[in-house]
C-alpha cells in the first residue's frame, strides 16, 4: 500500500465511522437521562463532538490523499504467498477465540499449554522440542507464581485441577 | 528539633541493616515485577503491601518505596525488548527503545535506560525534599477547570508522537478518546455503549488495551509473515552506553525530570504522560528530530527520565497534604494507616524523623537502582537472544496471563484480542498507537473535569479562563497548537516544492 491508498481508504473508514456514529451508534447506545436542561452536561455530548471530530479529520485524510501521487512508492515490502498468509492470520484468529471462549471450561494452564504449542507452529519455529518444552514449562511456571504466590484464582477448569 | 537534628534522627532509623535490606529487596522486587508484562509497578506494590503489615514501620515503608521506584524502571527492559511495556509508565521507552533493539542496540538502550532512570531519580527525590510543601500547595490550587486546561495541553503533545501524518496522528487519538467514553457515565450513571454486559459498565480496562496495542499486533505481525525478521540484526550489541551518549542526552533527561516532578507533583496525573511530554520535548528540541521514533537513543533517555522523575514527586502530597499523586502512592497511604501514621502537615511535625528517614532511604534507592538495575540488565537482555518464533508465542502467554490477573477476568483477555487486532490493523495502515493510548488514557480525565467545571458554573464556560492557571494552560496550548501548525504548513510547502522540481 503507498500513501494514496492508505489515506484515502482511512479518510473514507473514519468517516463511515463518524456517520454510524453520529445516526446509528449514539443515538442507540448511549442512554441520556430526560430533562438535562444543559447540553454539555449531557453523557452524549462528549461521543458527540468526538463523533463529529473523527468525520472532519476523516474528510482531512481523503483531502491529503488526493494530494498523493496514486502511483507513489509502497510503504511496506509484499507478503509472499498472500493466502498462506491470511489463512496463518485467520488460524491465529482461532486460537484467539478458543483461548477466551474455552480457557473457563479447560484451565488456564492447559489452554495456555496448548496455545503455546499452536502458535508456535503456526510461525514455523525452527524448534520444535524447544518448543514443546517451553509450551509445557512457562504456564506451569506462571501458575506457581499467579496462584501462589499473588494470590491469583486462576481458572482450573473441569479436567485436570493442579495443586 | 532543628534539621540537623531531624537528619540525624532520620538516619538513626535508616542506619541499620533491616532498612537497607528492606529496601534492596524492594527495589530489586520492583524491577522483577515491573519487567514482566501485565505484572505493572501497581500490582507489585500491591502485592508486597500485605507482607509490610507485620514488619517495623520504616522497613515496612522502605520496602514499598522500593518496589514503587524499582518497578517504574523495570517496565523499561520488556518494552526495550520485546516491544510489550511492563508498566504504563514505559509506554514512550518502546518508542525508540525498540527500535534500537531492532538495530542490535539493546543493551545501548537499557544502559541509557537505567542512567537516565537513576538521574531522574535523585533529581525526583532531591525535589521531594527540597520543594515538598511549596508544590503541594501549588497544586491544591487545582480545581476541575484548571485540570481540564492541563489536560488538554498536555493532549497536545499528540502531535509530538504522531510520526509522519498528524491527520493519522489526530485519527489515533480520536479512536482512544472514543474508546475511552465505554462504561457508566460518572454523572449520572447511565450505560454507554456498554452494550448491557456488566464487563462493560467500569469502561474497558486499561492494562488489556495497553498490552493489545502493543504486544498482540506483534505476535500477528509473526504470523503473517514468519520469516520477516530474518537477517534483523536483535543481538544485545554493545553491552553499555557510553559517557558520550549520557552527556549527549543530559539536557533531556534533565528537562524529563522536572517534567516528571512537575506533573508528578499534581495529583492524578501519572508517570505515563509525563514520559510522554518528556519525550515529546526531547523531540522539538533536538538537533536529530528526524531519528526519534527510529532508534534515538536521546529519546529513550528522555522517556525514561519522564516517567522516573515523577515517582518522587507523587509523594510530595502524599506526604505534605496527605493526597496520593497517583495509584501507587494511594496504595502507599494503605500502609501508612496500618502503621498508625496520618500522612500530611501534622506529620511533618509529629513524625519529623519517619519523614527525614523515608527521604534518607529515597536518596539510597536512586543509587540501590543503579546497582539493581545493572544485574538485572544483564539477568534479563538474554530475552533478546531467544529465537524469535519460540519468544513470540511466551510473550502471548505471558500477555494472557497478565492481564487475566489484573481482574481475574476473561473478559479482559478477550479486549486484549480484539485490541491486538485494531493495533495490528494501524500497523499495517501506519497508524501510530502512542496517540491512541495517550488519548485513551488522558481522555476520561478530560470530560469528567470539563463536566464537573460545568455542573461547577451550571453551564457557564466562563469558567474555564477563571483564573491565571487556567490562562496560563490555554495559552500554553495555543503556542503549542499554532506551532504545530506551522510545521504541518511547511511540510505540505516542502511536499509541493519537491514535487513541482522533480
Amino acid at each position: 500500500m503507498n500513501a494514496y491508498i492508505i489515506q484515502l481508504r482511512l479518510g473514507l473508514l473514519a468517516i463511515a465511522a463518524s456517520a454510524f456514529l453520529l445516526f446509528v451508534a449514539i443515538p442507540a447506545w448511549v442512554t441520556t437521562p430526560g430533562g438535562i436542561q444543559n447540553i454539555v452536561l449531557s453523557p452524549s455530548f462528549w461521543p458527540y463532538v468526538l463523533a463529529g471530530l473523527t468525520g472532519l479529520v476523516g474528510a482531512g485524510l481523503v483531502l491529503a490523499a488526493l494530494r498523493e501521487q496514486r502511483d507513489g512508492a509502497a510503504y511496506d515490502p509484499p507478503i509472499a504467498d498472500r493466502g498462506r498468509a491470511y489463512l496463518r492470520l485467520g488460524l491465529m484468529t482461532v486460537i484467539m477465540v478458543v483461548v477466551t471462549v474455552g480457557t473457563a471450561a479447560i484451565g488456564m494452564v492447559w489452554m495456555s499449554m496448548a496455545a503455546f504449542v499452536a502458535t508456535a507452529a503456526l510461525v514455523r519455529t525452527r524448534h520444535p522440542v524447544a518448543a514443546v518444552i517451553c509450551g509445557i514449562l512457562l504456564p506451569l511456571v506462571l501458575y506457581a507464581f499467579f496462584a501462589h504466590v499473588a494470590s491469583v484464582a486462576i481458572p482450573q477448569g473441569n479436567l485436570v485441577r493442579l495443586p | 528539633m532543628n534539621a540537623f537534628d531531624s537528619l540525624m534522627a532520620g538516619l538513626s532509623l535508616v542506619g541499620n541493616i533491616q532498612a537497607v535490606l528492606a529496601l534492596t529487596i524492594g527495589v530489586a522486587v520492583g524491577v522483577i515485577g515491573g519487567a514482566i508484562p501485565g505484572m505493572s509497578a501497581t500490582m507489585a506494590v500491591a502485592l508486597t503491601l500485605p507482607f509490610t503489615f507485620a514488619m517495623p514501620t520504616i522497613p515496612a515503608l522502605l520496602l514499598l518505596l522500593g518496589v514503587y521506584k524499582g518497578g517504574i524502571f523495570g517496565g523499561s527492559i520488556p518494552a526495550i525488548l520485546i516491544k510489550t511495556p511492563g508498566t504504563p509508565a514505559s509506554s514512550a521507552t518502546i518508542l525508540d527503545g525498540y527500535p534500537m533493539a531492532e538495530r542490535g542496540e539493546a543493551g545501548r538502550a537499557l544502559g541509557m535506560a537505567l542512567w537516565a532512570s537513576c538521574t531522574a531519580d535523585l533529581i525526583s527525590n532531591l525535589a521531594l525534599i527540597l520543594f515538598a510543601g511549596w508544590l503541594a500547595s501549588f497544586a491544591m490550587n487545582f480545581g476541575p477547570p484548571e485540570f481540564f486546561t492541563l489536560i488538554l495541553f498536555s493532549l497536545t503533545i499528540i502531535a509530538g508522537v504522531s510520526g509522519e501524518s498528524l491527520l493519522r496522528g489526530a485519527l489515533a487519538a480520536l479512536l482512544g478518546l472514543l474508546l475511552a467514553t465505554v462504561g457508566l457515565d460518572l454523572v449520572y450513571g447511565t450505560n454507554r455503549f456498554t452494550f448491557g454486559d456488566p464487563n462493560m459498565m467500569g469502561g474497558l480496562n486499561f492494562i488489556a488495551v495497553l498490552i493489545g496495542l502493543f504486544a498482540i499486533p506483534e505476535v500477528l505481525a509473526m504470523v503473517l509473515n514468519p520469516t520477516g525478521h530474518l537477517g534483523k540484526t536483535r543481538s544485545i550489541g554493545k553491552n553499555w552506553v557510553t559517557f558520550a551518549d549520557y552527556r549527549r542526552s543530559f539536557k533531556s533527561i534533565v528537562r524529563g525530570s522536572f517534567i516528571g516532578v512537575a506533573l508528578g507533583s499534581i495529583p492524578g496525573i501519572g508517570a505515563a504522560p509525563s514520559a510522554f511530554l518528556s519525550y515529546s520535548e526531547a523531540r522539538r528540541t533536538s538537533r536529530n528530530k528526524e531519528a526519534f521514533g527510529k532508534g534515538e537513543v536521546e529519546g529513550v533517555a528522555a522517556a525514561e527520565a519522564g516517567n522516573n522523575g515523577v515517582a518522587g514527586a507523587t509523594l510530595i502530597p502524599l506526604l505534605a497534604l496527605g493526597v496520593p499523586g497517583d495509584v501507587i502512592t494511594a496504595i502507599i497511604i494503605g500502609a501508612f494507616m496500618v502503621h498508625g501514621l496520618q500522612p500530611g502537615p501534622t506529620m511533618f511535625v509529629m513524625n519529623i524523623d519517619i519523614i527525614y528517614g523515608l527521604f534518607i532511604g529515597l536518596i539510597l534507592s536512586s543509587a540501590l537502582l543503579f546497582m539493581i538495575g545493572s544485574v538485572a540488565i544483564r539477568g534479563f537482555k538474554y530475552v533478546a537472544d531467544i529465537p524469535r518464533r519460540l519468544l513470540i508465542p511466551g510473550v502471548l502467554i505471558l500477555c494472557i496471563y497478565g492481564v487475566f490477573a489484573v481482574n481475574n477476568n476473561l473478559f479482559d483477555v478477550g479486549v486484549m484480542f480484539v485490541m491486538g487486532w485494531v493495533g495490528f490493523l494501524m500497523m499495517r495502515y501506519h497508524v501510530p498507537a502512542a496517540p491512541f493510548l495517550i488519548a485513551f488514557i488522558l481522555g476520561p480525565l478530560l470530560e469528567d473535569n470539563f463536566r464537573q467545571a460545568m455542573l461547577m458554573s451550571g453551564g457557564d464556560p466562563q469558567i474555564l479562563v477563571r483564573g491565571p492557571i487556567t490562562w496560563f494552560f490555554w495559552v500554553l496550548t495555543a503556542v503549542t497548537l499554532v506551532a504545530v501548525a506551522r510545521a504541518g504548513f511547511r511540510g505540505v510547502q516542502d511536499k509541493v516544492r519537491v514535487k513541482t522540481s522533480s
